[in-house]
């Protein structure tokens, strides 16, 4: 049933934006954590990257999470020389996360999450709607 | 009159439903009234209607115990859920469909 499979790819949907929240959370709480040696690396910000994949048992196109990657951009530099992470000239490197850009994305995987509760709610309505015509 | 043609849908609607649930068991039957139902009784059909709702509810039920269990997914028990729920609300509806049937033929006046 084509119904069926809708609600399968919502499934997919939601659970691809629910670990796309995960990232975010996770570079959330790691917006300060910095190396745990002078002059290491901080923590650097993750992003999800998805793909459309093919269910081969429905025929449908479904969406899975090919990987988590890591963002490039440079870290930035503070002034810190009392913490224990700093280098020779008292500078500690901190995440490359930005909470505003986080926020952002926060609020497009909630929407996209969304989006996805609402496809199988109304798949679901249609599928009732079909059986009531039986009784 | 009104009663014989009451009988004919009945009839009719009798030998669709079993297409129909034959069709969602996986089994063919004689596709219309008239032929000889060798392979198919009304017991083999709703045999086969609750079997597959069986199987659905048990998949939620598995879910469910999983989730709990702390190892499942909150998405998938709600997936499973949902589908042994229309699975029901279909075998029910459709019995309830060939009960009426049945009931028409049995009152069918000779």
């Amino acid at each position: 049933m084509n119904l069926e499979t809708s609600i399968q790819v919502s499934a997919s949907g939601l659970r691809a934006q629910s670990l796309r929240m995960r990232v975010i959370a996770e570079n959330l709480a790691n917006a300060d954590s910095v190396a745990g040696s002078p002059g290491g690396q901080p923590y650097r910000r993750r992003i999800p990257s998805f793909r459309a994949e093919m269910d081969k048992t429905t025929g449908a196109r479904e969406v899975s999470v090919t990987e988590i990657r890591s963002d490039k951009s440079a870290f930035p530099r503070v002034y810190q020389p009392g913490n224990p992470a700093a280098d020779a000239k008292g500078y500690v490197l901190m995440p490359n996360v930005n909470s505003l850009t986080e926020a952002a994305d926060m609020k497009a995987a909630q929407r996209g999450y969304e989006a996805n509760l609402h496809a199988i709610e109304a798949a679901r309505t249609l599928k009732m709607r079909t059986i009531d015509l039986l009784k | 009159m009104a009663n014989s043609i009451g009988a004919l849908d009945a009839l009719s609607a009798y030998g669709r439903a079993r297409g129909v649930a034959d069709g969602m068991t996986g089994k063919i039957g004689p596709s219309s009234i008239g032929d000889a139902p060798a392979s198919t009784d009304f017991g083999d059909l709703v045999t086969g209607a609750v079997g597959q709702v069986g199987d659905a509810l048990a998949k939620a039920e598995n879910a469910s115990l999983a989730q709990v269990a702390g190892k499942g997914d909150l998405i998938d028990v709600a997936t499973a859920i949902g589908a042994a729920e229309t699975a029901l609300d279909t075998m029910v509806a459709v019995r309830d469909r060939v009960v009426n049937a049945y009931n028409d033929i049995m009152r069918l006046q000779i």
